[in-house]
């Protein structure tokens, strides 16, 4: 009887677990891009003015001197390592900037060259994210009339381990 | 242009406040009117919110085929650099209907900076019997001037400047043109060292919009190129000015941007 009763309990409580599992699988935050601390990759100084305003508008972060300027400063600082010749593709760099113009919460995504989702050389991501990290030129987003924390992203090409201009 | 322009903003307009999809044209009771009413029901919501994305999760599940779904649910990953995200779910939208979404996923291709990708999906787009025209999200470019200037871009100027030609002389009137297209021409001109073709092209840009500071800096790169110092100069201050002009125009998708640092440069090399 007791036998009975705790699987009758158990297949309820994988019913009701079922229930709240609306895709299996899924998982979102409050927005696509919220960027969580991860204490093992992120910095724990990093903090945003007021998170629970951190805006999703690339076009309101700029880079000082724009793309151009971006771009100069990755080619200047990317030093090639044969072992990076093999790797032709995309990183796509997220990130996070507080009010201060202080950034954090690096994340990226590498793609090869038909977007397919690829895994680069190790010494090839920390290398590039090394060098993201040490950019400091970014400017957070002024928005009616208030400076903010926000979400950005951009792209960087790479074509036989080495850097492509855009 | 300007009527185009109107029209945009009108369903840009409508598209923010009404349904983009019409469920009425799925029979009722089928899971595509379903799926349908609960992307509308998304659209209520923050793009990119929990709430929204968890809806078009229920509209892709009941109504796998309804396309539309996966598109909108695509749209804040592209936005937010979700790549990889965003393309698994627009390809979903791009096989069952791809004369609807080709050629907005090679606009993203474009703004993730794969141009061979943009254009292996507008060439496909545009062999379609039935493709019609389509504009950049923002209403700015005729998605063939992105397919010109993305040739361009892989180095490819003559077919480049095929393409913008050919989408420039499809259209009935002048008032078609965007804002910039013939910048662009002009530009693609001087990439392919054709600077009498690119002087006439970017003077004919000023007629239809003086207010572009890229404009002239490339008009005195032609001058410069022709040997013509004096009016290289001059167009080269007027790329200055304008850059400096609080009511100048943004090129966006412009491909082929000038900084400041770019017109500063070409004056003190004249100077």
């Amino acid at each position: 009887m007791k036998m009975k009763t705790i699987s009758l309990f158990t297949i309820f409580l994988f019913f009701i677990l079922s229930c709240n599992n609306e895709i299996e699988g899924t998982y979102y935050e409050n927005q696509i891009g919220d960027t969580a601390y991860n204490p093992n990759t992120d910095n724990k100084d990093f903090k945003f003015c007021d998170s629970t305003n951190v805006l999703h508008k690339r076009a309101l972060i700029k880079y000082n001197g724009g793309e151009k300027a971006l771009e100069a400063e990755l080619l200047n600082k990317f030093v090639f390592n044969p072992k990076f010749e093999h790797f032709s593709g995309y990183f796509i760099v997220r990130f996070a900037i507080n009010c201060k113009n202080k950034t954090g919460r690096y994340r990226l995504q590498t793609l090869d060259s038909s977007f397919l989702k690829t895994k680069p050389p190790n010494q090839l991501s920390e290398h590039i994210l090394s060098i993201i990290k040490s950019l400091n030129g970014w400017n957070h987003p002024f928005y009616k009339g208030k400076d903010l924390d926000g979400y950005s992203f951009f792209t960087i090409k790479i074509i036989n381990g080495e850097i492509q201009k855009t | 242009m300007k009527t185009t322009i109107l029209i945009l903003s009108f369903f840009i307009f409508c598209s923010k406040s009404f349904s983009q999809v019409n469920c009425y044209i799925y029979p009722e009771n089928s899971r595509e009117r379903k799926a349908c009413e609960l992307s509308d029901e998304a659209l209520k919501y923050k793009q990119g919110s929990k709430e929204s994305q968890l809806l078009f999760d229920k509209a892709i599940t009941l109504g796998p085929k309804f396309h539309w779904a996966y598109y909108e649910k695509s749209v804040p990953y592209f936005k937010r650099g979700f790549l990889i995200e965003g393309l698994k779910l627009l390809n979903e939208a791009v096989k069952l209907k791809p004369l609807d979404y080709l050629w907005y996923r090679a606009y993203w291709y474009w703004q993730y900076k794969n141009n061979e990708l943009c254009i292996k999906d507008l060439e496909t787009y545009y062999a379609m019997p039935k493709a019609y025209i389509q504009f950049t999200p923002g209403g700015e470019k005729d998605m063939r001037i992105i397919l010109g200037l993305a040739y361009a871009k892989t180095g490819n100027y003559t077919k480049g400047i095929e393409t913008i030609l050919n989408c420039l002389n499809s259209y009935k009137t002048e008032d078609d043109f965007g804002f910039a297209d013939y910048h662009s021409l002009g530009v693609l001109y001087v990439k392919n060292k054709q600077y009498d073709k690119a002087i006439k092209a970017l003077k004919k840009q000023i007629i239809i919009n003086k207010d572009l500071a890229d404009t002239y800096y490339y008009l005195g790169i032609a001058y410069k190129e022709k040997l013509d110092l004096k009016e290289a100069k001059k167009q080269f201050k007027n790329a200055l000015l304008k850059f400096q002009d609080t009511n100048k125009f943004i090129n966006i998708n412009a491909g082929f941007k000038v900084y400041k640092s770019d017109i500063l440069e070409a004056i003190e090399k004249l100077e």
